[in-house]
């Protein structure tokens, strides 16, 4: 059955191929370039010799660890109150309080630059401005990408707290107050997994290209951008690649050391009551959340509803960006679809590995995920701009499939093998004693509980895609633009109103999908 | 007449619709060794989780030493100022905290004076016979390690009242005699107030000076078991 020839082999065989090809090879073109004899001496030069280059790495560095630093200290209350308290309408709070992470981080960045502009809310209500010149800066640039990912360390928390056993906080409540228990017991047993939640985070914020492209921060994902784009310096966009990726990868190292298997463990988190004790925090976090809240989505939806009603017409700005909404939505759709399949059989084959060889996966995919857009964007030119069949896909929509599949199959795998490791292995045992082949049980057993998790993993590679930006907006053909790059380019040469308008566009597509995975586990719970 | 320790009055927990105690009534006097024998789902860890004040009753009153600390619908007064220890039946030993870690914990909660805290661990650690221990983690002990350091937890705030929830449960019957006499020894030495709950009829004869036998979240019979000697307190075995 699980022969050379199987049905198994030929499939995760199959979409390992494909892995490789989309997902690693962009990468692996980049390290081989940087590793040519004449580049290894200009990558040494970029790195080290250059104080440019250093004040690049200080605001990298800072751009990443404020940004970590900021999310942790939203998300760890936010997560602990989820985890522990009777919040009214919790669903709905949390779901409002994930919100933020869907939207791209460029579209906050944008309604802050509103926001905080010389003819923006601020300045309009105080009478004098006051905001704009820090609206362009770095401690900005931290600000908004806090107030965007500070949903990963709050989901983070909630499961690690969740997990913790409501019995070794009942064992210290017998002897110690509230506050001190949860220092002491709570924190500590979660903090690996803050901890990761963190280390996600300063990757994300460093590989970032749309928030310090905006609020003209320079970093390195900007500066590949420049010294790709502008200056036609390949060479140079290579050298700078080379920090970041040594940086994904230490970080993905540790962060699976620190969560361990949990990464994709997908455990179910503890049910029945939390221990009590915890409850006079409850209106003290459900204030906070709200006031988070209103930072991080109401205030962005609102400045940006405020500027697009500037608009002459909402139905001229769309009308003039239909072909882009359109071409946005279907090549994500596709995107998505594409990303699930090959994920799907990826997640398969993580979920089943062994303790090695899935620890190895889940750095691979965390290093890949991590990969900077503006650098899977470079590689990607690289590949695939050249004579022969590779040529022939290139300045077509297909380079737009091949970023979002090189960008977001490993994090749809690692969802994936969150979900299949939920279906017992017995089951497929089960289904095999009874005669079913491989294929057979894995689409009558395996999919059909691990459907929501597939459902999960197309939406949230849909919401990437679309909101998808760095790579895209250099590897697009020409003529051809996607609602990021349209949004993009617009900024500078049209009022902001269209690109509000735009903008809050964006926001409702990436919201629809929300709603229906909502309604999705919420059936499911019902049911 | 001496004053109860722990008077439960009328008291009725509900999860749900499900009643887990219905109208109990119960007081246990100082000095008490109060065995609850019941099977599996009578509401033999409940009472003793509501006693601990982890749970809070749907009727009823409970009082310690007097005072009244919980009444219908709230906590009068919360778990950690209740002087109460508590041996899991899973023990929740921390995975994170040493032995000695697990009692430094315990003693900076209940404000025990920093310069006597290693006098009093060591104490306790030796009372239970694994002072030797004091910096494994609990997954470097063995299962009988366990129960003794969770045990050492427990005594090490000098609670005025110690709850054993079927804590010798998991062991192999050998370990588990041996454990019981320790208990016995050691309710003896120190005069310990205890209530001690368990589905085993020999834990039940050794370890009782009252037996309470519960069913269906109602005390079925109170009865006290053939006297077993309990001798004085030992000065040399008493916390300082």
């Amino acid at each position: 059955m699980w022969g050379l020839r199987s049905s198994r082999t030929v499939i995760l065989g199959l979409a390992t191929v494909v892995f490789v090809f989309a997902c690693f090879l962009p990468l692996l073109y980049m390290i081989a370039l940087s590793l040519e004899p004449g580049s290894v001496a200009r990558t040494y030069r970029v790195l080290l010799l250059d104080a440019r280059q250093r004040d690049l790495l200080y605001n990298s560095a800072a751009l990443g660890g404020g940004a970590a630093l900021l999310s942790t200290v939203l998300g760890v209350p936010l997560g602990v109150g989820l985890a522990w308290l009777a919040i009214p309408c919790k669903r709905l709070f949390r779901l409002a309080l994930v919100a933020p992470l869907l939207l791209p981080p460029y579209v906050v960045g944008l309604a802050w630059i509103y926001l905080g502009s010389s003819t923006g809310i601020v300045a309009t209500v105080a009478g004098r401005d006051f905001l704009s010149e820090w609206t362009y800066s770095l401690s900005a640039a931290i600000a908004v990408l806090g107030l965007v990912y500070y949903p990963l360390s709050m989901l983070a928390t909630e499961v690690a707290v969740r997990r913790v056993d409501a019995r070794l906080e009942e064992a210290a409540l017998l002897v110690a107050p509230p506050g001190r228990v949860f220092a002491k017991i709570t924190l500590p047993l979660a903090a690996p997994a803050i901890g990761a939640a963190a280390l996600v985070i300063f990757v994300l914020a460093v590989s970032d290209f749309g928030v310090p492209g905006l609020l003209r921060v320079r970093v390195f994902t900007t500066e590949v951008f420049t010294a790709f784009s502008a200056l036609y310096d390949f060479g140079r966009a290579t050298a700078l690649t080379v920090p970041l990726m040594v940086l994904a990868t230490i970080v993905a190292v540790v962060a699976t050391a620190l969560v361990g298997d949990r990464l994709v463990a997908g455990r179910r988190a503890l049910g029945g009551s939390r221990p009590l004790g915890f409850d006079r925090w409850r209106i003290t976090i459900s204030l906070f959340g709200a006031v988070v809240l209103i930072a991080a989505l109401a205030m962005p939806l609102a400045v940006l509803v405020r500027e697009a009603l500037g608009a002459e017409s909402i139905a001229t700005v769309v009308r003039g960006s239909w072909s882009a909404i359109q071409a946005s939505i279907m090549l994500a759709a596709i995107g998505a679809t594409l990303v699930v399949a090959i994920a799907v059989w990826l997640g398969y084959a993580r979920a089943r590995a062994g303790l090695v060889v899935g620890r190895l996966a889940d750095v691979l995919f965390v290093v890949l995920f991590a990969v900077p857009s503006t650098v899977v964007g470079v590689g990607l030119i690289g590949l695939w701009n050249r004579a022969g069949p590779f040529g022939q896909l290139y300045a077509t929509d297909a380079m737009l499939l091949l970023a979002y599949l090189a960008r977001f199959v490993p994090v749809a795998a690692l969802v994936l093998a969150a979900s299949v490791r939920q279906v017992p292995v017995s089951h497929e045992e089960a289904a095999a004693v009874a005669g079913a082949g491989w294929l057979r049980t894995v689409f009558r057993i395996v999919m059909p509980q691990a459907k929501l998790g597939i459902l999960a993993a197309w939406i949230v590679a849909f919401i990437l895609s679309f909101g998808e930006l760095g790579a895209s907006v250099l590897v697009a053909p020409p003529g051809e633009s996607t609602l990021p790059i349209r949004i993009y380019t617009l900024i500078a040469n049209t009022p902001s109103s269209h690109v509000a308008a735009l903008a809050l566009l964006q926001a409702a597509v990436i919201f629809g999908p929300l709603a229906v995975l909502g309604l999705a586990t919420r059936s499911r719970e019902v049911g | 007449m001496t004053r109860p320790l722990l008077q439960f009055e009328g008291v009725t927990k509900r999860y749900g619709r499900r009643p887990a105690l219905h109208a109990i009534s119960l007081s246990v006097e100082p000095n008490e060794a109060v065995v609850i024998l019941g099977p599996s789902g009578c509401g033999k860890t409940t009472l003793l989780r509501l006693a601990a004040g982890l749970e809070v009753p749907d009727d009823g009153t409970i009082a310690l030493d007097g005072e009244h600390v919980a009444e219908p619908g709230r906590n009068l007064v919360p778990p950690h100022r209740r002087r109460i220890g508590l041996v899991f039946q899973d023990l929740a030993l921390w995975p994170h905290l040493t032995a000695r870690e697990q009692l430094d914990f315990v003693m900076g909660s209940v404000a025990v004076p920093r310069s006597a805290r290693t006098e009093r661990a060591r104490q306790v650690l030796t009372l239970v016979r694994i002072e030797q221990l004091t910096d494994r983690y609990p997954h470097q002990l063995s299962g009988g390690e366990q129960q003794r350091l969770a045990l050492a937890r427990a005594l090490v705030g000098q609670p005025r009242l110690l709850l054993l929830d079927e804590p010798f449960s998991s062991l192999d019957p050998e370990l588990r005699s041996a454990l019981r006499g320790e208990l016995l020894r050691l309710q003896q030495s120190l005069a310990l107030t205890t209530i001690y709950v368990t589905h085993d009829q020999e834990d039940a004869s050794t370890l009782a000076t009252r037996l309470v036998s519960m069913r269906e979240g109602q005390i079925e019979s109170v009865t006290s078991p053939a006297p077993i000697p309990r001798t004085a307190s030992r000065a040399g075995e008493r916390l300082s």
